[in-house]
């Protein structure tokens, strides 16, 4: 455990096992990348969809979906929809309910390191 | 009534000839009024949940006690421009918007999924009770926590003093009689409404004069400078020498109605904000979410009905204006070849809102008052839900009200749903309230938003400056006390700012939103995720967000780059390849972050083995 002595071109992490490492921050970081996926994917499909039909259509093209013009409706109001089940999905039942620990009392110095 | 029903039913043809603008009448002021009462209730109510614990962690952090619902509906959706603005464009630009707002289907998702069960973890394992707090804990560095809270600060009272004149401007036009409906942010300090042409008459300026003014009817400039200029091209040097000051004052939006508007609306929310803190806030902002939903969907019933459905809407629309109503970039209706929605912006947008949720520090705070794990997960399918009912509706509401009402003029959009809320109200019993609501939950939107922007800047001052650095053995009374004189001191501030308010303060507000999240989100993922992230590579992270920011508007600002897409403003941006600033801002932030990191020491093993290990089980006692 001590000091980092390596020089900058060599990235590497002293002291930064995680061997011990805490499971809710384990979980957090695993939803944290599954979220982050689903945030990749929303966008790849609707920007791609409605930059492929939302754009330089002529009147006389335009189809109409539940009200809704063609290239609305597929590129935004359905995964619209089905990022809400996915939200569902993640908050009802993927996410998991962690232990946040105790709360350290507000006067105490946190974690007594200073400042 | 019997007569209205059968016409509901005939969805899908234009069946419906709507009654002429009606006046709102004592509907809306009335409605404000119900407003002020539940908020100071409201204030109340949490004045009496936060004597539970001790003053700081009740009056800031709300004992960490939100619920599921709260947390929803208050972490993400932060301003009330969010419903005040946005209708505007949607009216004005057609079905594009749908586009500009769309990264709201996974705004719940990613606002509570990538950050929210670690910082509620990091905040109970370091007693903090404000972002610059966890920042000073996880790194250890005092200066960390001032330099956080400072640029913090910076942000908010832009955005804070923006929502002090919409909340007066809202009062003054809820006035009975006072003829105008607009319910926006972007309050333009000069305008030469019906009225201002009426008082130009009162002034002694010939019919004559007053006829070749009427280009300028309804156009809003936010400097003197802009208007007179117009006024100049209009009528030459000699008319501007002549007759400038009195259209200058005919167009002053600052009147005594405005001023008490202000008055009162600042009396309201700094009463209710010093009553019940944190608390206060988050419970206001619930309350008028929740009126929000019910509005609009009640609006969505009474105006597709009315237009004969957003098909039928659109194609009139696409007839008078032309195929961009219905696609992108979107109609441009200033006629200038302006692209309000290009494939680069669009593409932005999917990042904006979604990055300025996870990196604002109002809704990172939030996050930190939350109960547990359970409220985090909840709030992430109640808020799917909620978005998807408000903002796709509000978008069909809008497209429909093209129909009902075509030929808003450009100064007026923002009066689309007022003016959508009296019309297909005014023929049912007790019309005049119903509209009052509707109107009245943006009004209330502001206030929530004022109410929680007053809880952070008070925070930062009293707890991460006075009490870190000033006098850290200050007692509870005193601390009470300092917070009270603080929240009172920035609605006086607040007023004064707003007396004389600064130009181009919308296009300021959104530099502040977007420029809080490029300083903040990615030192916040790194401080939750990383090790081996430093205080110098925090620094250099926050501070090369916001300084990248600040060169693209000054660059912006200097004519750089395209001037057909983005704000039509003298401070703008300079969207470099097209993007918004903030991905410039965002990559800038994290690329510097990661190599200052590595390049300066490591944090003590210590303090990353309490943040990120777990806590070793304590060995049994032999009985």
């Amino acid at each position: 455990m001590g000091r980092y002595t390596g020089g900058w071109l060599l990235i590497r992490m002293p002291d930064m096992s995680n061997e011990r490492e805490d499971p809710a921050l384990q979980s957090a970081r695993r939803e944290a990348w599954v979220v982050f996926a689903i945030w990749l994917l929303a966008m790849t499909y609707t920007i791609g969809y409605c930059s492929r039909y939302g754009y330089g259509r002529e009147a006389s093209d335009l189809k109409f979906v539940l009200g809704f013009p063609d290239w609305v409706f597929f590129g935004i109001v359905c995964p619209w929809v089905f990022c809400s089940v996915i939200s569902l999905w993640f908050g009802a039942t993927y996410m998991q309910d962690e232990d946040l620990g105790e709360e350290l009392p507000e006067q105490e110095d946190e974690l007594g390191l200073g400042g | 009534m019997e007569t209205a029903m059968l016409r509901w039913g005939s969805v899908g043809f234009p069946v419906w000839a709507v009654k002429t603008t009606q006046p709102a009448d004592w509907g809306t002021l009335v409605a404000l009024v119900i407003f002020i009462v539940a908020s100071m209730w409201i204030g109340w109510l949490a004045n009496k949940a936060m004597q539970k614990s001790s003053f700081m962690q009740g009056f800031f952090l709300g004992n960490r006690g939100l619920g599921a619902w709260a947390l929803a509906l208050t972490a993400t959706v932060q301003s009330g421009g969010t419903f005040m603005g946005f209708p505007s464009l949607v009216y004005s630009h057609g079905w594009v918007v749908a586009l500009w707002i769309c990264s709201y289907m996974v705004v719940p998702i990613t606002g509570f999924g990538i950050l929210g069960k670690r910082l509620a973890q990091l905040s109970r394992r370091t007693g903090a009770i404000t972002v610059p707090d966890l920042f000073r804990a996880r790194f250890n560095s005092p200066m960390l926590g001032l330099l956080a809270s400072l640029l913090i600060m910076f942000y908010m009272s832009f955005m804070m003093v923006a929502q002090f004149k919409a909340g007066a401007v809202v009062m003054k036009h809820s006035w009975p009689g006072a003829g105008s409906r607009e319910m926006a942010e972007d309050v333009p300090m000069y305008k030469l409404s019906t009225s201002g042409f009426e008082k130009l008459a009162d002034r002694g300026v010939s019919d004559e004069v007053v006829v070749q003014l009427r280009p300028l009817e309804d156009r809003g400039f936010d400097a003197e400078k802009d208007l007179r200029a117009e006024v100049g091209k209009l009528l030459g040097e000699e008319g501007l020498k002549k007759y400038g000051d009195a259209v200058v004052g005919a167009a002053e939006q600052l009147d005594w109605q405005y001023l008490v508007g202000l008055g009162v609306f600042t009396l309201t929310v700094v009463s209710y904000t010093l009553l019940g803190g944190f608390l206060a806030a988050v419970w206001t902002d619930l309350f008028q979410s929740v009126l929000m939903l019910l509005g609009v969907l009640l609006l969505l019933v009474l105006v597709v009905t009315a237009s004969g459905g957003p098909e039928h809407a659109t194609q009139m629309a696409v007839e008078r204006l032309g195929p961009t109503y219905a696609q992108g970039p979107g109609y441009d209706p200033t006629g200038t070849g302006r692209m309000f929605m290009p494939v680069s912006l669009a593409f932005s947008f999917f990042w904006v809102w979604v990055y300025s949720g996870v990196g604002s520090p109002a809704g990172m705070v939030r996050i930190m008052a939350g109960k547990g794990t359970e409220v985090i997960r909840k709030s992430i399918y109640l808020l799917a839900g909620y978005n998807l009912l408000i903002y796709l509706p509000l978008v069909v509401i809008c497209i429909c009200g093209r129909a009902l009402i075509p030929d808003l003029p450009a100064g007026k959009t923002d009066s689309i749903i007022p003016e959508l809320s009296i019309k297909t109200t005014s023929h049912l019993p007790g019309g005049s309230i119903i509209a009052g609501l509707i109107l009245a939950a943006p009004f209330g939107a502001v206030m929530a938003t004022v109410s929680s922007y007053l809880v952070v800047i008070a925070s930062g001052l009293v707890r991460d400056v006075y009490q870190r650095f000033i006098n850290p053995t200050a007692g509870t009374h005193e601390l009470r006390r300092l917070s009270y004189l603080t929240m009172i001191g920035i609605g006086v501030i607040a007023i004064l700012a707003n007396i004389r308010p600064v130009a181009y303060l919308q296009v300021i507000v959104v530099f502040s939103g977007t420029g809080a999240a490029a300083t903040f989100c990615m030192p916040a993922i790194m401080l939750a995720y990383w090790r081996r992230a430093t205080v110098a590579g925090m620094v250099s992270a926050m501070l090369s967000g916001a300084g990248t920011m600040v060169v693209l508007y000054i660059l912006g600002s200097r004519g750089f780059g395209s001037q057909t897409i983005g704000a039509a403003s003298a401070f703008r941006p300079f969207y470099l390849l097209g993007v918004d600033p903030l991905l410039w801002g965002l990559l800038v932030s994290a690329v510097t972050g990661v190599i200052v990191s590595l390049l300066t020491t490591p944090p003590p093993a210590e303090t990353i083995t309490k943040l990120f290990d777990a806590e070793l089980p304590a060995k049994k006692v032999p009985a």
